[in-house]
């Protein structure tokens, strides 16, 4: 089952992110409100089941390696925007966010360890409760600030689209500045506190345990606190004066690449994450 | 329909007749329960409603077949008119015309939702007068379903027609809602009001006017709930203000850059949205350069108000499917209820086989579990038969049928 769902998951965020995204084709486009909901729904039962299936497998946490990871974070991401659409009413940005989505789940899909013996990523002894919530806090984390950084790219889109005024179909169907400035800094604050409580007890487990590799200047250690000071910025930034809206979502935007690039350039070649301990 | 009733709908609209005639034809509503009243008492009309609005006045009639109900609804209402100013369509064009001015593609604005309030309003005045019966209360009532739906469904009802609303429009992609903008209306005339009150629906609170004369800003700012400047002191209200509209009258631009604190608008958190609705523009085209700030004028909302006006007309072609599927379930429908007498009649004479099938085979002595399987037996038989009739009923017209119905009556428009 594990093989068939890893390459139907991308094919699943695929059909979703076109099927959002269709209200960009402006009135010719068909309306499949009903079926993109349910390829969603489906999707997500489906990327549920997989890492059920593949908790099975490992005979532990399925967050593993980098690929599961990255999978976590394509799952929790769906999540999030589903329940976000949900409560703001606006399903605008879901065409961005799933094919970010099916982007980064075609990469996980292609890197993903499935069998019971991995090569380098599970860890000796299995995850203690401590542990999961490390690594499930520091998942929602990434999660949360890859929707900031998407909806802040969206901000700077609208934003030039209102400018230039072109009136299109993505004009029409992307949610309002105010809703999108929002969500960029209302989706940083909760990636923010996560990676607080997340990052604090990465330090706690790796004292406590006495890890002899751990470090601080770590990349992924370093890169953490980089990314919390980062989006601990844009989640206060309306405090700030002068850190306007569209500065913010400048900001989420840069982030988003950078956080992206590492994911491509930095952790898939090397499969795990704190190998070294 | 019924073999035994026909379907009519005369009237006059903006396609057939002039303002000035559609005035004098227009039936208040202070007088629609005496015109109702008289269009009963024709002979051969059984049931009658009137739809009466600025652009159309049209009678629907429902009366016995063989009946000239045109002829009779002319000469009762619309005597002495021109043969070309008045039309009339029975049957089934009667009912695509319904559904067509339902869904406002008979409109003078396609898609308008008007329409659907006074059709709605006709329909409770020909309720109250009792001139409403089996076939016109189910046909206005799935007349308003297909309005809705095509509405919902459709683009035809999409799109704002009216420039100062394009502007709230726009407004409202800014901002979503409204609550918490600052909104500052420069010019208290006409516009300058109307759309403050529209702003006010939106849920405006924080409303700022300013004008020429300050009495007149005074005055409007009462009226709504807001404050009142001097158009002096603009500059310093820019500064708080996430919504500018200008509906002044001067000719050259009274709003220029220097109208706008360039620092303070780049570290505004929300950009500053102004929307000219003056002729001619009271705000520099320069401003729209400054940083944080959108600048929509009369020329851009315009071409909104075209670009949606022309979306309407072309999403006119997908609303075919809805009125022809819609035609075809009233239809069966109808077709259905014309069998009523004929199922009434087999539901007896099954009941009479029964108890004497249960008479000839047990007599007196038949166990209660007997005649339950009996009475059960024969529901179930009945239902299959009942089940047969909706089919027929639902085939006696087809849907294809009703497409080419439906083109036709398009190409006599």
């Amino acid at each position: 089952m594990l093989q068939p769902l890893a390459v139907a998951l991308p094919v699943g965020y695929i059909v979703a992110a076109l099927l959002h995204g269709m209200a960009f084709g402006g009135t010719r486009a068909p309306h499949v409100t009903r079926e993109r909901v349910w390829v969603l729904r489906l999707t997500l039962a489906a990327h549920m089941l997989w890492f059920w299936a593949l908790a099975e497998t490992l005979q532990s946490f399925p967050v593993v390696d980098i690929a599961s990871t990255v999978s976590a974070v394509v799952l929790v991401s769906a999540l999030m925007y589903g329940l976000l659409a949900r409560s703001v009413k606006h399903a605008g940005s879901g065409g961005v966010v799933l094919g970010l989505a099916a982007l980064l789940q075609l990469s996980a899909s292609a890197f993903v360890n499935l069998h019971p013996l991995p090569r380098l990523a599970a860890p000796t002894a299995p995850l203690g409760p401590t542990q999961i919530v490390h690594v499930s806090l520091s998942v929602v984390a990434t999660a949360s600030l890859l929707l900031s950084g998407v909806h802040g790219t969206l901000y700077l889109v609208l934003f030039r689209l209102m400018k230039r005024r072109n009136f299109g179909p993505v004009f029409e169907h992307l949610p309002d500045l105010d809703l999108l400035a929002r969500l960029t800094r209302g989706a940083a604050l909760v990636g923010f506190l996560c990676l607080t409580i997340g990052m604090n007890l990465g330090i706690y487990l790796a004292h406590s345990e006495q890890r002899p590799g751990f470090n601080y200047r770590e990349t992924e250690v370093v890169l953490s606190i980089l990314t919390w000071l980062y989006f601990g910025v844009i989640a206060f930034s309306k405090r700030i004066p002068g850190f306007t809206a569209r500065r913010a979502s400048m900001a989420a935007a840069v982030g988003l690449s950078v956080l992206l690039l590492s994911t491509f350039l930095l952790f898939f070649p090397r499969l795990a994450f704190h190998s070294n301990l | 329909m019924d073999s035994k009733v026909s379907l009519a709908l005369i009237g006059l609209s903006h396609r057939t007749a002039p303002l000035g005639t559609r005035e004098r034809y227009v039936v208040s509503q202070s007088d629609l329960p005496e015109v109702l009243r008289a269009l009963k008492q024709v002979e051969g009309i059984e049931e009658v409603c009137v739809i009466s609005t600025c652009n159309r006045t049209e009678v629907l009639v429902i009366g016995r077949k063989g009946t000239d109900l045109p002829a009779h609804v002319r000469a009762q209402l619309f005597r002495n008119l021109p043969d070309e100013q008045v039309y009339a369509y029975e049957d089934v064009h009667a009912l695509i015309h319904l559904f067509r001015v339902a869904a406002g593609l008979d409109s003078v604005v396609i898609g308008e939702s008007e329409i659907l309030g006074q059709m709605k309003r006709g329909m409770e005045a020909a309720l109250a007068g009792g001139t409403l019966g089996s076939v016109l209360k189910p046909l206005m009532q799935q007349a308003l379903h297909v309005g809705k739906r095509v509405r919902s469904e459709t683009e035809v009802g999409q799109g704002t027609l009216s420039v100062a609303r394009v502007g709230i429009d726009m407004a409202e992609r800014v901002f979503g809602r409204f609550g918490s903008v600052r909104v500052l209306i420069a010019g208290a005339g006409e516009t300058g009001v109307l759309v403050a009150r529209h702003l006010k629906e939106k849920g405006v609170a924080d409303l700022v006017f300013t004008n020429r004369t300050l009495e007149r800003a005074a005055q409007a700012a009462a009226e709504f709930g807001g404050r009142a400047f001097a158009l002096t002191e603009l500059p310093a209200l820019t500064q708080k203000s996430d919504l500018l509209v200008a509906c002044i009258e001067a000719e050259h631009p009274t709003i220029d850059v220097d109208c706008f604190d360039a620092r303070s608008l780049r570290r505004r958190d929300r950009p500053l949205l102004v929307i000219d609705l003056s002729v001619p523009r009271a705000v520099a085209p320069e401003v729209a350069k400054l940083d944080n700030l959108i600048l929509y004028d009369l020329d851009v909302l315009q071409e909104v108000v075209q670009k949606n006006l022309a979306e309407r007309n072309e999403a006119t072609d997908s609303t075919a499917s809805i009125l022809v599927g819609e035609l075809h379930k009233f239809l069966a429908l109808r077709t259905y209820a014309s069998f009523s007498p004929a199922i009434a009649q087999m539901r007896e004479r099954f009941e009479k086989a029964r108890d004497e099938v249960l008479d000839h085979v047990a007599g007196a002595k038949s166990s209660p579990e007997t005649v339950r399987l009996a009475h059960e037996l024969t529901k179930k038989q009945l239902d299959i038969a009942l089940d047969s009739m909706k089919q027929g009923a639902r085939h006696t017209r087809s849907e294809e049928s009703l497409s080419d119905e439906y083109r036709r009556f398009l190409e006599n428009l």
